[in-house]
């Protein structure tokens, strides 16, 4: 069931290409902005490089989430799809499976843009990087989907959300931040794995409150 | 009936105020000047049960909302309202308090202190939780998402705590020696401030919930 929902969420995102196009749109322009905002030195920008890239990633995030249960609004969707014989657990599961998808796919865009724009250098082997980078993406969209599930029925849903979510990130932002650091200044795994085990136990918590309480979210 | 017309609850807060203008009598006079901080130090005996009175309230939202869940009883969610609003307010003060220590002592009002600095989270935190409360629509799902919000909120905590706390390793924690090496003549007056605190805290619970129970008893007539 759980594979058909997701399949559901990116079929239709696939049709309409409203939250992948609204989201890398979104961050190419706040890439644009921080190249044209910053007359600093090289080594300067690529201390802030990691705080910069993963402030654009969370705002571009919150154009997915708030999209992710906003079009389920239309026709009174999100009603008939927790009327369907599935576990309200499930839903939150593909909703937060489909967002990291979305965050991914705007990711493919946004880095290179990022890299190039900024004229940072990257020479660091890739894995660790793409391993950060599915922890923080897992880590925003876990309390992300919870969270946007809350604000989607309320008036100023699109201000609510990241109002929100901002203050409750705040762990994510900080572990991914300072392992995206240590990874690009090439620092022992041993140094920063603390952060990764701080997104890990996040992700996990969030993960399976979003799971436990998205019951109550979705109750009518 | 008004929650001070009842002879106990006016009884109760004549006591309290006495006890609150006894403690600042005993905080400013009888306790013992610390060296390097002076008076600066004394902000302590209300900081600390401050603070103490914010994660308290904070932790019964979370209880009362996990009750709101389980019983689907309105009671419980104006209780958890009534102690995010206490809540909100100690935070606000903590907040105040601890730039006011922290300026004489550090030489600047903030610093990225850990505790602060969650604390200052979580009041944002709640920024947003009276915000889904305001805008949340109907009341039966407004209480709901208040409830898991509170939830979601207190269980961030510890995690906000250890990752600002080793954000910023070199700023340490309070330097405060250790409650148990603290002088006598600190920690008596201490604790009688962290209990009146606590004391309080009850009687602005009950007084808060009280008027709740009344809107909610006058809006439910008018309908």
């Amino acid at each position: 069931m759980l594979v058909n929902l997701i399949k559901k969420e990116l079929l239709i995102e696939l049709r309409s290409k409203q939250i992948l196009v609204s989201m890398a749109a979104f961050g190419l322009s706040v890439v644009l902005i921080f190249a044209f905002s910053f007359s600093v030195s090289q080594s300067i920008l690529e201390t802030f490089a990691p705080g910069l890239f993963w402030v654009l990633i969370l705002f571009t995030s919150v154009l997915g989430l708030h999209r992710l249960f906003d079009y389920e609004k239309e026709f009174d969707a999100f009603s008939l799809v927790i009327g369907a014989p599935v576990d309200r657990g499930t839903i939150y599961i593909s909703k937060w499976i489909s967002g990291w998808i979305y965050l991914v796919v705007a990711e493919i865009i946004i880095i290179p843009l990022f890299v190039l724009f900024l004229q940072l250098r990257w020479t660091q082997p890739i894995l660790p990087g793409i391993g950060i980078l599915f922890l923080g993406n897992s880590g925003i969209m876990a309390i992300g989907a919870l969270i946007s599930g809350l604000a989607m029925r309320a008036r100023m849903s699109e201000v609510l959300l990241p109002v929100l979510l901002f203050p409750l990130v705040t762990p994510v932002l900080i572990a991914v931040t300072k392992a995206t650091t240590a990874y690009l200044n090439a620092q022992p795994f041993i140094l920063w794995q603390f952060w990764v085990l701080i997104l890990a136990s996040f992700t996990v918590i969030f993960g399976l409150l979003g799971y436990l309480l998205f019951d109550h979210v979705t109750e009518e | 009936m008004r929650f001070f017309d009842k002879p106990i609850n006016n009884s109760l807060l004549s006591i309290l105020i006495s006890l609150f203008a006894i403690n600042l009598h005993i905080i400013i006079s009888h306790t013992p000047m610390i060296p390097q901080q002076h008076w600066a130090q004394k902000i302590f005996y209300l900081h600390v049960p401050v603070a103490w009175t914010a994660f308290l309230s904070y932790f019964f939202v979370m209880v009362f909302g996990i009750m709101y869940l389980v019983k689907k009883d309105y009671c419980w969610d104006r209780l958890g309202q009534s102690a995010a609003e206490i809540g909100t307010l100690f935070t606000a003060l903590v907040l105040t308090t601890g730039p006011i220590w922290a300026k004489p002592i550090w030489g600047k009002p903030w610093i990225w202190e850990p505790r602060l600095t969650t604390t200052l989270i979580l009041f944002l935190a709640y920024i947003g939780y009276f915000m889904l409360r305001e805008f949340g629509g109907h009341p039966e799902r407004v209480a709901r998402y208040a409830a898991i919000l509170g939830i979601i909120a207190f269980v961030d905590v510890p995690i906000i705590f250890l990752s600002v706390k080793f954000w910023t390793p070199e700023i340490q924690s309070h330097p405060q020696v250790e409650m148990a090496q603290q002088p006598g003549g600190i920690l008596g007056p201490f604790f009688f401030s962290l209990a009146l605190f606590t004391i309080n805290w009850l009687m602005m619970l009950r007084f808060r919930s009280h008027t709740l129970n009344i809107k909610q008893k006058l809006l439910s007539d008018h309908v």
